[in-house]
């Protein structure tokens, strides 16, 4: 098999909790919060042929340039502050937005909830990020920030717990893992109001806010009940990409929950093509050298014009317009750079958007060999016949009924069947039926199709080895 | 004897606004900060200190020596016991015993405690002989009296009207600064008149206090030590200067910080009243004389930091109070030394257990056996400007007030109810049997349930304050802030007692308290106002909880009146026959408000506030009235609605800052605003959404529906929607997309 460029994921879908386990790392306090952890295992592609005129204009000195440039745009690329810091100068973004709630509930001491709502991707945590970040600078020393993770702490317990170690945290004081839950409430109510009396503001943040909703909300109530009393000065932000979530809150919560929302879409396309340009555009009073900055800026420029990248970019926002894959399509851009020259061509983007747009499944299922694409046509034809369970003999058995039917000259022994067999469960186009039973043999246990039968249809007629 | 109140100064004073007012650099401390000795010294210093005064061990304390005592005596010497007689006989025991007071006349002064006075320095350092109430000499003529004085807001000197150049009429409004300090402000030099020869400035108690040659201090608690000298535990007083962070541009000139540092001192050293006031007290206390102060912060010694009085500071005091000091000393302590030192130790947790528990941190927990220590750490290092120099638009007034926390003055719309509550608890405790009392309360969230039974405890309260009422007990218990069901019988009977068990014990000690009147703590047969909210978590399997909880009240001797909120009406019928013949029977309904209490509502929180259009709070308190009734609600839209309004117009005012456009008319909260929290809270963003999904999410949604209408099912498979959305790219010759993409725009949609 030759390995496709970028090679075939190991998983062709990487299950949930492995997702929720990738995203929570880079969430999570503590760790060094880039969300790059993903991106750059990347592993970087050849570079294409690079243009003669390139070569002509920076005969010598271009690599190394080329690698800076490459250095700086990543750079770039990876730093939620960077791409989001076009929002800070209108007004009218939800940046601005929510930064005046939580700054005049900081200044005039007032208690607030907030959702911020929108499918993943969008940004939430980013722009909220921001937000926390000039407020601490604007305010030192008076605002704490509590964070609690659905997937983490949606049992009440645990929460208070986490709530009560984290308080303890900001504010120096040392923590005992021995308290009640009881104790440890008692110790935020307390906290919340000598905090209120100290002028500094309590902020939590919730995200995943809709896996809190669930049973008793015990701690959303005892949260936002304490929000009511005078002395204290809390902000409660809530992050789901449930749009319906202040509906799951139970009667009681919802009536203490001040309901602010804040909705995070994708952006417009106009707005797509000025984050690229933020993004993509170097600036004049960089170290690289001002020629190459120049030409660099009036190529990307005409690049922008082209109808062809409108084609791209509209190709690419119609699967996904959300500025996370935006992102994830520039990085794979800036590694297509030409190294030699050290410029972005039309083709960077273009391959770029093909190898988004790769069909994972489709490209293994082109790889088969015969015996193993016959192998899942036997198992179709069993399926269309509505078998509900069957194994490797069962399959061997329709194998021979090919056979004799169409009389081909390619037959093969069970054992070489096998191995195919074996291969195509590697490979997780076909998995076991059940999880029980281990301890039988192979040949014995139920299996079942991972790909419909259009998709083998489909492969079927890229095939080009495949007799027909 | 007369209680003599510390003659306010002849001539009515004004007194600046407490408007944070920031005098230009210092202008009437030329010495930046001075410092004394109190608070330079480390704390472990400051206690020695505190010991040396204290001395328990000696037989005759007489620090004396160490305090010239050189007032011009207008009385004999305050240590013949004839002259300082305790107001309240309360003397029920030998004199060799320790006794404390509420009240005391000293000195021809009658002190309380919780009053505020000032205090000698040790050394007395610039005694003069001179009697400290008279009244201040003018600024320019120097001589006392005789006419209307102002005083200067910046270096609060005392002018009279027809001394000041020019000379003015009245006593001006707003702020008023002397031509002396306005020439210092512009940087003009000129000269303050001179004393005339011979004659010595005179200086009031209050600028030696503010020069710190004399301590303010508030008074905690009287007693008589067994040798007849009169005693005082103190709480200091401390002046913006001796603080870590120094006299602040905001601070005013007559403002002090309470300080956690207590301290004992004779009675001797006090040498008269003053009036340390709260911001709201201080506006309205105009004319009252010159021993005013300003106190807004408390300041912790050990941490340096600050942090604001809670505004219902009293109340944790004041329910103390009634257990009565003098009788616990007099009855509980049959006096050895050796108790007394005892009682000592204990007495002084605040200021001695801090300083121990700082130098070894690791005793500072979030819990150590219930109780919960190293709060005191927390605090500001500088009181931020903001926070007091803020001027407040009307809208940042109306956002305020609209607050969910902040405690309305009065509560309209719910008078008849709250008679009737009131009327069943006064019932309940003045009737010395009181049987089988319950009273259910239910009503939809946000109609003011626990606000209405919480203001009639506070009328009661204060009823029971002026005498009017038996003394009971009141316990406040919210069904979810509790752990499990069962968690409530601890925190009853921790609260009746004051210790923790578990569970079973603690249920076992209360039946024992109701059914056979065995004592629990001190108040045995107060009776007890039992309010329970969120009455329908306390629901176990076998309702055991509720059912032992109701029983209660029923067995003769048990002075228990409880009272259940919940939501449901039925609540009741759905219990166990045995529970709701014991709760059903008093119930208290509370309807949801109707559009007319909720404007009402409204209106009555914003009065004086001119921020709303009329027909704007009618909109918002119809809107929320045809949905739900909540006041909550409704408060929070319109909340939400001014903040829209003052977002508004602070962007534009960040915009028009250079032309400095009139935006008067702007500030006002109008029906869009209202219409856009009204949208916000009530609509769900679905559609919102789906205008900006991607252009295959759409189709995929589509096709969805389409598949459903299509198979009349209530579910669809990917394969078949897959099949669909092909055949119409197809179709409609779109570039076909691929399969696995498709399975992650579906994956991704799928909220």
């Amino acid at each position: 098999h030759a390995p496709p460029l970028l090679g075939t994921p190991p998983r062709l879908l990487p299950s949930p909790a492995h997702t929720a386990a990738l995203s929570l790392a880079w969430r999570l306090p503590g760790c060094p919060s880039s969300p790059s952890v993903a991106l750059q295992a990347l592993p970087v592609a050849a570079p294409p042929p690079s243009s003669s005129a390139a070569r002509q204009l920076t005969p010598m000195a271009a690599a190394p340039v080329a690698s800076q440039a490459q250095a700086v745009l990543r750079g770039r690329l990876c730093d939620p502050a960077f791409v989001h810091s076009r929002l800070r100068s209108s007004p009218d973004t939800n940046y601005s937005k929510l930064k005046y709630l939580v700054s005049s509930s900081v200044s005039e001491a007032c208690n607030n909830s907030v959702l911020l709502l929108g499918p993943r991707g969008c940004g939430k945590g980013a722009v909220l990020d921001m937000v926390l970040e000039d407020l601490k600078e604007e305010h030192p020393d008076a605002i704490s920030v509590i964070r609690l993770n659905g997937m983490l702490h949606s049992d009440d317990n645990c929460a208070t717990k986490e709530i009560a170690r984290q308080l303890c945290l900001e504010h120096q004081l040392s923590f005992s893992k021995m308290a009640s839950s009881d104790d440890n409430t008692e110790f935020m109510i307390d906290m919340l109001r000598e905090c209120g009396l100290a002028h500094k503001t309590v902020i939590f943040v919730l995200e995943e806010f809709d896996l809190f909703a669930q049973g008793k909300q015990r701690l959303l109530y005892s949260l936002l009940d304490a929000m009511q009393s005078l002395t204290s000065q809390a902000v409660v932000i809530g992050l789901s990409c449930r749009l319906d979530a202040d509906q799951l809150l139970e009667k009681r919560v919802r009536s203490r929950f001040s309901h602010r929302k804040l909705l995070f879409v994708p952006s417009s396309l106009d707005d797509i093509q000025r984050l690229m340009e933020h993004l993509l555009m170097l600036d004049k009073d960089s170290s690289l050298p001002t020629n190459y900055v120049t030409e660099y800026n009036s190529r990307l420029t005409s690049i922008f014009s082209n109808k062809k990248f409108k084609g791209v970019l509209d190709s690419l926002t119609d699967t996904d317009a959300t500025t996370s894959n935006i992102l994830r399509f520039l990085f794979r851009v800036v590694s297509y750079m030409d190294m030699e020259s050290g410029f972005l061509s039309m083709e960077c983007f273009t391959d770029a958007l093909s190898s988004m747009q790769r069909q994972p499944k489709m490209d293994s299922l082109q790889d088969l060999s015969i015996l193993e694409l016959y192998i899942l046509v036997c198992m179709n034809r069993l399926e269309d016949k509505e078998q509900k369970s069957y194994n490797f003999n069962t399959i061997m058995k329709e194998y021979k009924s090919i056979q004799d039917a169409y009389k081909t000259s390619d037959k093969y022994a069970t054992t070489v069947c096998f191995r195919a067999f074996e291969h195509l469960l590697d490979r997780e186009l076909i998995t076991f039926a059940d999880t029980k039973g281990r301890n039988v043999a192979l040949e014995y246990r139920p299996v079942k199709l991972l790909i419909s039968s259009r998709e083998l249809a489909q492969s079927l007629k890229l095939n080009t080895t495949c007799p027909v | 004897s007369t209680p003599s109140k510390p003659a306010p100064t002849p001539t009515p004073r004004r007194k600046s606004k407490p408007v944070p007012y920031a005098p230009p650099a210092s202008p009437a401390t030329p010495s930046a900060v001075r410092r004394s000795r109190r608070l330079l010294d480390t704390p472990t210093k400051d206690l020695s200190e505190a010991a040396l005064f204290e001395t328990p061990a000696k037989p005759k304390p007489a620090p004396a020596p160490t305090l010239k005592r050189k007032r011009a005596a207008p009385s004999p010497s305050p240590k013949t016991p004839a002259r300082a007689e305790p107001k309240r006989k309360r003397q029920r025991r030998a004199p060799a015993k320790r006794a404390f007071y509420r009240k005391v006349v000293y000195d021809g002064g009658e002190f309380a405690a919780g009053d505020d006075v000032y205090v000698k320095r040790l050394e007395g350092a610039e005694s003069d002989a001179e009697d400290p109430e008279e009244p201040e000499d003018c600024r320019v003529c120097f001589r006392a009296g005789g006419g209307v004085m102002v005083e200067c807001d910046a270096c609060l000197g005392g002018f009279h009207l027809r001394c000041v150049r020019p000379p003015l009429r009245r006593v001006p409004e707003g702020d008023w600064a002397c031509p002396y300090c306005e020439a210092e402000r512009e940087g003009r030099a000129m000269d303050r008149p001179k004393p005339p020869v011979g004659k010595k400035i005179k200086r009031t108690a209050k600028e030696k206090l503010l020069d710190s040659d004399l301590w303010a201090a508030r008074i905690e608690s009287l007693r008589r030590e067994p040798d007849g000298a009169f005693w005082a535990k103190v709480r200091w007083y401390t002046i913006p200067e001796e603080t870590a962070a120094g006299r602040q541009p905001h601070n005013l000139r007559r403002e002090l910080y309470r300080t956690n540092a207590l301290g004992d001192i004779e009675m001797e050293s006090i040498v008269r009243h003053c009036f340390v006031m709260s911001p709201k007290e201080y506006r309205d206390a105009t004319n009252d004389g010159d021993d005013v102060f300003y106190c807004e912060y408390e300041y912790d010694v050990h941490w340096h930091n600050f942090k604001r009085l809670a505004d219902i500071d009293d109340e944790p005091e004041t329910k103390e109070d009634p257990s009565d000091e003098p009788y616990n000393a007099a009855n509980d302590y049959n006096s050895d030394t050796d108790e007394d030192s005892e009682y000592d130790e204990e007495d002084e947790p605040a200021a001695r257990c801090s300083a121990r528990k700082n130098q070894s941190n690791e005793k500072i927990l979030n819990s150590w056996k219930g109780r919960i220590y190293g709060l005191q750490k927390i605090g500001i290092r500088k009181i931020p400007e903001h926070v007091r120099c803020h001027q407040k638009t009307a809208l940042e007034k109306a956002k305020a007030t609209l607050l969910l926390a902040t405690l309305p003055k009065s509560l309209p719309c719910r008078d008849k109810e709250m008679e009737e509550i009131s009327t069943f608890v006064k019932d309940a405790i003045c009737n010395d049997h009181c049987l089988g009392r319950c009273l259910y309360i239910h009503g939809v969230p946000g109609t003011g349930k626990t606000m209405s039974v919480l203001a009639v405890m506070r009328r009661l309260r204060s009823e029971f304050d002026s005498g009017a009422l038996r003394p009971y007990c009141f316990i406040e218990i919210n069904g979810l802030k509790l752990a499990s069901p069962e968690n409530i019988y601890k925190v009853i009977y921790e609260q009746l007692s004051g210790h923790r068990v578990g569970w079973k014990k603690a249920l076992h000690y209360l039946t024992e308290h109701f059914s056979d009147g065995k004592k629990i703590g001190k108040q045995a047969n107060q009776p007890i106002v039992l309010l329970i909210d969120e009455l329908d978590l306390l629901l176990t399997r076998n309702q055991s909880v509720l059912y032992n909880i109701l029983d209660w009240p029923t067995k003769p001797n048990s002075n228990l009146v409880i009272i259940g909120i919940a939501n449901t009406m039925d609540l009741p019928e759905k219990l166990l026959p045995r529970i709701s013949s014991r709760m059903g029977i008093q119930r208290l309904c509370f309807g949801p408000y109707n559009y007319r209490q909720l404007q009402e509502i409204i209106t009555s929180r914003l009065k004086g506030i001119n921020a709303f259009e009329d027909q704007a709070i009618e909109f918002a308190s119809r809107k929320v009235a045809a949905m739900s009734g909540d006041a909550r609600r409704a408060l929070e839209i319109c909340r939400r609605a001014a903040e829209f309004a003052d977002y508004r117009v602070k962007q534009f005012q960040q915009v028009e800052q250079t032309s400095s456009s009139a935006n008067s008319g702007n500030g006002f909260v109008c029906m869009a605003d209202i219409e856009d929290a009204i949208q916000e809270v009530f609509q769900a963003p679905h559609i919102q959404v789906m205008k900006n999904c991607p252009k295959f999410g759409k189709v995929i949604l589509a096709a969805m529906v389409h598949e459903l209408y299509r198979s009349g099912l209530g579910e669809v498979l990917f394969d078949k929607l897959a099949a669909t959305v092909f055949s119409w790219c197809h179709v409609n010759r779109e570039l076909l997309p691929g399969y696995d993409t498709l399975l992650k725009i579906w994956q991704l949609q799928a909220w």
